[in-house]
């Protein structure tokens, strides 16, 4: 198997007495389109935080292609290749579209390179994301729909090898919904990126990954091919909260 | 303006300033000198807390770092040495205390960096007692008016041109995204804390070198003078009335507020803070964009109509 882009080993994340992401292992190959579920509370964006180095795990490791980056600043992620979104889009939204784009190629993007010319300037970026005439917008008076699409342009702006999506699919219209699915698949065929994807809305995901993992109560309770992770006892029980789940 | 052309302009309007000794009275380059003291602390300042957002209320103690310098030094060693020397000691200093307090915003950061202003006045004013016997000092062998006043000249310049730089640069790219949201601008590869503390010392360049330059104006300076938090508010005030987002706002606002202080304090000595407090007040509640944000509103119509 190859080496993990990303890897994370036994990260437990402790808030006082609660344990809210408890020794969970995870590997991130090449190419890999991975889905994380789990209900309420589960702990997957506390996870997604120690994955792109915005939350110091309690214990356990983070590595990048080998390079331990266990407490090392979220820079030193977005440098290695790791990118993501947040939940609520962060963009600055006084700057124009075209410059939030910048803002990941003049840093992190900097010193990466990327073999799809899609990644070459912030135009080609918003092209790719169907943002090109939004350029000379600010980013504050796009509507949310477009904003989180601008903010997957930031993270593709940092050139990055693994791209972390937290609950992009979140309030979106069906047919948002679908187009976001089908932009995410892009991003994996086209471009060739990793992606880990977290999201609330289960069917919406399931259609799309190839590989799942479920968090509950911060622990990692199954992980393979979305049919497989389906049909689980575990995570039924977990889902419908019921003894043995099935109906 | 592109930085280029601002650079340009810049170099001129100096080169105008430069005449002035033989063209002004000594009253009028004495209110020039106050002008352009504050154009350059203005402008310094607004470096800075412009586009991070973080509100630093520490140019007094920069400022009065400065001062001291030069009455530590200035017998001893050549002007432009001691003005240098009173710049970078300001940027050491803004560099220490920030890699120690630049996690902490909003309130916390205000406060503490006023508090700083005062922590220094009252560090130097026990050195000077201990050590020298002394409340306050004498500066003897002083530069003439003239020298003053191409010094503080050329230290506003400059503060203008770095302003001018930084703007267009990454550097003030990484500090614009630091005020628009810290957290992203990490995530997008900004090593934010080193830039916050480059970008605090090189604010405090400025203030330090204009302490040390003005400084032998007074003749006699002692720690409450130099360390005046009046100094430090008016800097500020001055800025966020300009438009601390700009460059041209806390230009612009220096003049004209230097120009009015001075009008206010000869013509109506008791009432003059009351005028300028209120104003303050008028401006921050219904022009929180500076008065460069008028200009902006005119000039946002016209741009749709030319994109249009």
């Amino acid at each position: 198997m190859a080496e993990a882009l990303l890897s994370a080993r036994g990260v437990t994340v402790r808030f006082g007495g609660l344990v809210a992401v408890d020794g969970v292992d995870v590997d991130v190959r090449e190419r890999e389109l991975i889905g994380i579920i789990g209900p309420n509370g589960a702990g997957k964006t506390t996870f997604f935080h120690t994955l792109s180095g915005v939350l110091r795990p309690t214990t356990g490791r983070l590595t990048v292609r080998g390079h331990d980056l266990t407490g090392k600043p979220p820079h030193a992620f977005a440098i290695h290749g790791i990118a993501r979104t947040f939940q609520t889009p962060r963009v600055f939204r006084e700057m124009t579209a075209e410059t939030n784009v910048r803002f990941g190629l003049e840093f992190a993007g900097r010193r990466r390179r990327h073999p799809h010319d899609a990644f070459d300037d912030a135009r080609s970026i918003l092209a790719f994301l169907n943002l090109a005439d939004a350029a000379d917008v600010p980013a504050g008076a796009l509507t949310p729909a477009r904003q989180r699409l601008l903010e997957i342009g930031m993270a593709f702006a940092t050139r990055p090898d693994v791209l972390l999506l937290d609950e992009v699919a979140a309030g979106l219209t069906e047919r948002e919904l679908e187009a976001t699915a089908d932009l995410i698949r892009r991003v994996r065929d086209e471009l060739g990126v990793a992606v880990v994807w977290i999201e609330h809305a289960v069917r919406a995901l399931m259609g799309v990954v190839e590989r799942v993992i479920v968090l509950h109560q911060g622990k990692k309770i199954a992980d393979g091919p979305p049919a497989t992770v389906a049909r689980d006892p575990a995570v039924m029980e977990a889902y419908l909260g019921g003894e043995g789940g099935a109906t | 303006m592109s930085a280029r052309a601002t650079l340009a302009a810049t170099a001129a309007a100096v080169g105008v300033l430069a005449a002035m000794p033989w063209v002004l009275s000594d009253f009028l380059l004495s209110l020039t000198i106050s002008c352009l003291m504050y154009a350059g602390l203005a402008v310094s300042w607004a470096m800075f807390s412009g586009p991070t957002h973080y509100l630093s209320l520490a140019t007094a103690a920069f400022f009065g770092l400065g001062a001291y310098v030069t009455a530590w030094s200035h017998a001893a060693l050549p002007w432009p040495v001691v003005v240098l020397g009173g710049g970078l000691v300001a940027a050491s200093f803004a560099a220490l205390v920030g890699a120690a307090v630049l996690h902490l915003r909003g309130a916390y950061f205000a406060v503490l960096t006023f508090g700083l202003g005062e922590l220094v006045r009252h560090a130097i004013t026990y050195f000077e007692k201990s050590y020298f016997r002394t409340v306050g000092r004498v500066l003897t062998t002083t530069p003439d008016g003239t020298t003053i006043y191409f010094t503080v000249l050329a230290v506003a310049g400059a503060a203008v041109a770095v302003a001018a730089l930084v703007r267009a640069s990454r550097f003030g790219l990484a500090l614009a995204g630091i005020g628009g949201d810290e957290e992203r601008a990490q995530t997008l590869g900004v090593a934010t804390r080193r830039v916050k503390v480059a970008g605090f010392a090189l604010s405090a360049f400025f203030p330090g070198a204009m302490g040390a330059a003005v400084s032998v104006r007074w003749t006699y300076i002692d720690p409450s003078a130099v360390f005046n938090p009046f100094i430090g508010f008016q800097t500020v005030l001055i800025a966020m009335v300009g438009g601390a987002a700009t460059l041209g706002g806390p230009l612009a606002s220096a003049v004209v507020f230097s120009l009015f202080t001075e009008f206010l304090r000869l013509r109506f000595p008791y009432v003059f803070l009351i005028v300028l407090g209120t104003l303050l007040i008028v401006l921050v509640l219904y022009l929180p964009g500076g008065l460069a944000s008028l200009l902006d509103r005119r000039r946002a119509p016209a741009a749709e109509a030319a994109r249009g």
